[in-house]
């Protein structure tokens, strides 16, 4: 007994020991970037090791007053949450239809749809630049909701779908005798049974979002459309040389509110992450 | 309300036959009950009727119009599944509510009626629920709830109390039997549980692998059953059956003589004997064999006699006691005595 007792307290303290060293590795980036983004210029670029970093918001006031970053974060939010929004309204009717209609080249589809994700995004960037020239939409935020909404669409798309997949039919069929139309099967059934899939789908696909690089790097010419992702690379250049602090601080920004939304709704996330891995 | 006719009516998924050659006229206001195993197509018909399966050839008439191809939503039926199908994001009082609002039944109403039919089956104080936090036999009985709460014009019920504990159930057959004389609707409904079917059925409808075996009120299937299969499924304790050979008019079988003046040679037969139509003698009687097992359950005691290699439930005296292994001699009802064919166990009249 005395011995089962210690072997599941060394179990229980070598769990700790592995989710701690992990929790470090990915935490240690973070706090690091925190810590360069809240110290003075002159003090992240000195060859001698400092003990005690030295707390300044020089960064901090330099974004906001010198720099169109409140504008650059509303680029970022207006794209991302319209491109979330432009997925689910084509995702959900199109991923119903997958999930229940019988039709021919079904899979076919499903499968296409899945396999645009699995594309080189570098290909299309040509030709996605002159389509939205020609559309007179360089250099705004619309072009970035579509270019965000495309490339998730597949995605979220499949998640939706396979959460869909999980539904029994006999809910549908019980709808359907009680006389509810297709449209409000889909509405009032099924889209709420399955919150849990939409809400991961749609994190995903923001996390993805603010991730974008390329492509708004491409489509965003001046500070009209520039995003917070496209704006790091604002510190880069000009007279000023690279601004570290400017960098670590815009970056964290970019990355905190992905992690308390992450945080908030992990159940579901990783409920749906492996699903969607499963199934489909 | 309606008139239900099924005009050999088949569904099969390739090679497999869910419902084979279904022939059945249901009365208005008839209360028909469809009996038989697990897998046997009870449930495939039904779904036939409500429209949710399109049968592979025949045709489903209902006031003498053909359905087919008629969709679920606007046939007018209510239905109970098996599987309950309660909306996992509603409260109770909404899923109840549901047909109501999708039937466009005024508003005003709404409420009365969800609340009359939540009173029949109980479940007044749970209407803030959602069916996640339901036991099985609650979210039953809200399934049975969403159902009546309309008119429909046929109430499809699929074991729609197989879940609740004896006593629940019991008291929910009565419920059922009323509601439906009080609605006065057309009714159908599946069960694999006899007694069900014998106490709620106007008809009766006994299936077995996809086909029907026979169709009669409770009565003329407990009394006049068409085969072995009828026989043994309905009853607690089901007909006895032993299997054996008419010889100068005198069936025999190990431990079993019974004359039947007028039979001839009839080879390999089956004779059947309900447990309810022995009686335990002690002057002879056609059945000898030893005791196996004495069960007393109060109002009846059940005896379990082996004859030969074979066991024969018995309806005893309810103060009929025997020790294991002592010689008993039971007398049959020579009236109630029935004769089946030993290949196709089909009955021999
Ligand atoms: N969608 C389906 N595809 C293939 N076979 C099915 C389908 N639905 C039912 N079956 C088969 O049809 C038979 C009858 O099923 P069912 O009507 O559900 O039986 P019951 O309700 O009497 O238990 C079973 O053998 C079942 O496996
Ligand atoms: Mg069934």
């Amino acid at each position: 007994m005395a011995s089962l007792r210690t072997t599941r307290r060394d179990s229980r303290l070598l769990r700790y020991l592995i989710l701690g060293t992990w929790a470090l590795v990915c935490l240690v980036p973070v706090a690091w970037f925190l810590s360069i983004g809240l110290r003075p210029r002159v003090e992240i670029i000195t060859p001698r090791p400092i003990y005690w970093p030295t707390f300044s918001l020089d960064a901090w006031h330099m974004i906001w007053e010198d720099w169109p970053m409140a504008r650059y974060l509303r680029n970022s939010v207006a794209a991302i949450f319209g491109s979330v929004l432009i997925d689910l309204v084509l995702a959900i009717p199109a991923a119903y239809s997958l999930a229940r209609y019988q039709y021919r080249g079904r899979d076919d589809i499903a499968f296409y749809i899945l396999s645009t994700r699995m594309m080189a995004p570098a290909i299309v960037a040509i030709p996605i630049f002159f389509l939205f020239r020609s559309l007179g939409l360089l250099d705004t935020v619309w072009a970035l909701m579509i270019v965000y909404a495309a490339i998730n669409l597949s995605l979220v798309t499949w998640i939706i779908r396979s959460y869909m997949l999980d539904i029994p039919k006999e809910l549908e069929d019980a709808a359907r005798t009680d006389g509810a139309s297709d449209l409000r099967i889909l509405w009032e059934v099924i889209v709420p049974a399955i919150r849990p899939g939409i809400i991961t789908a749609s994190v995903i696909a923001m996390i993805f979002a603010i991730n974008e690089f390329l492509f708004t790097l491409l489509i965003a010419s001046t500070p009209n459309a520039y995003t917070m992702s496209v704006a790091l690379a604002n510190f880069t250049g000009g007279s000023d040389g690279v601004i570290y602090n400017a960098i670590a601080l815009v970056a964290f920004l970019a990355f905190l509110p992905v992690f308390l939304v992450v945080l908030l709704i992990q159940r579901h996330l990783s409920r749906g992450l492996t699903m969607g891995a499963v199934k489909g | 309300m309606a008139r239900i006719e099924l005009r050999n009516v088949e569904k099969r998924w390739g090679a497999v036959w869910g419902v084979r050659g279904v022939n059945l006229d249901i009365a208005e206001e008839e209360f028909v009950v469809f009996l038989g195993p697990s897998g046997c197509g009870k449930t495939t018909t039904m779904r036939m009727i409500a429209g949710l399966e399109e049968p592979s050839s025949g045709e489903i008439l209902m006031d003498g119009e053909n359905m087919n191809g008629v969709d679920a939503r606007d046939r007018d039926v209510a239905m109970v599944f098996q599987g309950y199908a309660l909306y996992p994001n509603m409260t109770v009082y909404e899923n109840i509510r549901f047909p109501l609002r999708m039937r466009k039944v005024p508003r005003s109403q709404h409420d009365a009626l969800v609340r009359r039919a939540a009173e029949m089956v109980q479940l007044t104080e749970l209407l803030d629920r959602k069916p996640g936090a339901l036991s099985g036999g609650q979210r039953q009985r809200a399934a049975l709830a969403r159902a009546i709460v309309r008119q429909p014009k046929v109430f499809l019920m699929d074991e729609p109390l197989s879940n609740l504990d004896a006593k629940l159930r019991q008291h929910m057959r009565v419920q059922i039997r009323h509601i439906q004389r009080d609605l006065r609707i057309t009714t159908v409904y599946v069960t694999h549980d006899q007694i069900e079917a014998m106490t709620l059925a106007d008809r009766i409808v006994v299936m077995r692998s996809a086909e029907i075996q026979q169709i009669g009120t409770p009565d003329e299937i407990y009394n006049d059953p068409a085969n072995t299969f009828v026989a043994g499924f309905i009853g607690a304790p089901p007909m006895n059956l032993v299997e054996g050979g008419i010889e100068g008019g005198v069936f025999r079988a190990p431990g079993l003589e019974v004359p039947l003046p007028g039979r001839g040679d009839l080879g390999r037969v089956i004779l059947g004997f309900r447990p309810e139509d022995c009686a335990v003698s002690m002057d002879g009687g056609e059945l000898r064999g030893c005791v196996y097992g004495v069960e007393p359950t109060g109002d009846v005691t059940y005896l379990t006699l082996k004859a030969g290699e074979r066991l024969i439930e018995i309806k005893a005296d309810r103060q009929f006691r025997a020790p294991l292994d002592s010689p008993v001699q039971v007398a049959l009802d020579p009236a109630r005595l029935y004769l089946f064919d030993g290949e196709t166990g089909r009955r021999i009249r």
